[in-house]
């Protein structure tokens, strides 16, 4: 039992500094629709769907601080946002059990939203840098469809290679399994 | 679910939410030299290796990607302006065509303003619609009809472009042949049913002006003993039912005399150019009235040379003395 638990320990740090990599080597550098995507929340998504509400919540956690750190960003700020979204995002799919590629496509696409709303509020209340519908309609509505895109390839390649659990994509699955 | 499971997930949830309000507070409360953003710092330092590294890992990546962008904007801005191209050399067409509209309607202009035509003449500016399809005939239809007063055996004058002469291009086109509620067919006069009273101005010569299946116009009827030269202006004598006196016709390109024949026998260059005949004006004469009968000038000179004309040719319908006008008839 302490083995499976230190195996999915190791995966989750892995993904850990798969996210990281990835943030600074190659996606903050593309920039679709005039933004880039977040990995560290896809990947707060992705843990969240495959290994429930708590395992989301505290990979996003640590997302969250390296995306802090990695953007510069108020230490916290990203990890709250995270923290929130994989326990709602786990939460959701142990609820409803929506795990198929449209299921995952949809949550992805509310996370990500509602991760942007968020951070929208706090930015808008240390003070709005512009209007909020211009930011809707240039930065939440474009990073949304965005992530949601990417969150599927990145979902059904690490069910594939087993990063996460391939038995929880199942709506059954995910149904019958606790945490 | 285990009840206590639950609860140890909230627990954890809780715990790691108010580790990041912690976070946060800490990060706002603390001056830069704090240890939270000395935390952040140190982190940031440990990632800008791998950000510097991977900036240039990614450099001839992102070099690459840039230049097919570049390539696709120029792709398409290419096409944008291709489009453009397009547009301005139809609009520059549809420009030079509106230049040549603008000359030749001035050229009717022209026509109307130098002309004498009976009193209460109206003028009416037509746009030809269509030709005759064999040499056979040479006709023109207009696009004005009854509706539009027009009525058989009106005159009509049309301006083409020509260079050169002052009267070039503009000049006698025909008859109103046969009218319908909007358009009207235009005999022209180098139709070889065509005949028209003429004079050679500066020779008070007079003739008939015929046309001919090939399209050249002949001046027959002239007294051999008129000289006549060449390039002189012929215009209309205004004799017959249909035209109205001093209309241009054209000049006098040759002069042939045959010793079988009495008459001269002179070819004419008509001054409009009928191939390329867009737009014409066709004058309205008053109803009830002749071209003959109303003119204004130029008339009373002519009138003792006129019983010569008209008895030189008493097979000619245009010739003969008709006072009302016979439509698609009368010459």
């Amino acid at each position: 039992m302490f083995r499976v638990q230190l195996i999915a320990a190791g995966k989750a740090l892995l993904l850990i500094v798969l996210a990281v990599a990835l943030q600074v080597l190659v996606v903050s550098r593309v920039s679709v629709l005039g933004v880039t995507a977040d990995i560290f929340l896809i990947f707060t998504v992705v843990v969240a769907m495959s290994r429930g509400s708590m395992h989301g919540a505290i990979f996003g956690f640590v997302a969250g601080i390296m995306a802090d750190i990695a953007f510069m960003e108020t230490l916290g700020l990203r990890s709250f946002i995270y923290v929130l979204t994989g326990y709602l995002v786990g939460m959701a799919v142990l609820r409803f059990g929506t795990t198929n590629a449209w299921g995952v496509l949809l949550v992805a696409g509310t996370a990500s939203l509602v991760a942007q709303m968020l951070y929208g509020i706090v930015q808008y209340a240390m003070g709005p840098r512009a209007g909020f519908f211009t930011m809707v309609a240039a930065q939440i509505l474009p990073e949304m469809v965005l992530d949601a895109l990417i969150t599927v390839p990145v979902y059904l390649l690490l069910a594939r290679l087993r990063v996460i659990p391939v038995h929880r994509a199942g709506v059954g699955a995910a149904r019958s399994g606790a945490e | 679910m285990p009840r206590n499971k639950l609860a140890w997930r909230r627990g954890v949830f809780v715990i790691l939410i108010l580790a990041s309000l912690a976070l946060l507070t800490l990060s706002f409360r603390q001056t830069e030299s704090g240890p939270v953003h000395a935390v952040q710092e140190a982190g940031a330092s440990l990632l800008s290796p791998l950000q510097s590294w991977g900036a240039k890992v990614a450099e001839p990546f992102q070099d690459g990607y840039q230049w097919l962008k570049t390539l696709w904007s120029a792709h398409q801005r290419a096409e944008r302006l291709e489009e453009e191209l397009q547009i301005l050399k139809g609009e520059a067409i549809k420009l030079e065509e509106q230049g040549e509209e603008n000359l030749r309607l001035r050229g009717l202009l022209d026509l109307r303003d130098k002309g004498t035509y009976p009193d209460g003449t109206d003028f009416k500016v037509a746009r030809v619609i269509g030709k005759s399809p064999t040499r056979w005939q040479a006709w023109v239809q207009i696009d004005l009809g009854s509706a539009d007063g027009i009525r058989a055996g009106l005159p009509v004058v049309g301006a083409t472009p020509a260079a050169g002469e002052v009267l070039a291009g503009k000049g006698l086109v025909g008859k109103i042949l046969s009218v319908t509620e909007h358009t009207s067919q235009v005999q022209l006069i180098t139709d070889s049913e065509s005949s028209v009273m003429a004079k050679i101005q500066g020779s008070r010569a007079e003739g008939i002006v015929e046309g001919s299946v090939s399209g050249d116009l002949i001046m027959d009827y002239v007294d051999r003993d008129v000289v006549v030269e060449s390039k002189l202006v012929i215009v209309t004598s205004g004799y017959g039912p249909v035209y109205p006196a001093d209309i241009p016709i054209g000049i006098v390109a040759s002069v042939g005399e045959e010793d079988v024949n009495i008459y001269k026998e002179i070819e004419v260059r008509a001054f409009v150019d009928f191939r390329v005949l867009e737009e014409v004006m066709v004058l309205i004469l008053p109803e009830g009235t002749t071209a003959s009968s109303t003119w204004t000038t130029a008339a009373p000179t002519s009138t003792t040379t006129a019983p010569t004309s008209t008895t030189a040719a008493p097979t000619s319908t245009t010739s003969t003395p008709a006072t009302t006008v016979q439509p698609g008839m009368g010459r």
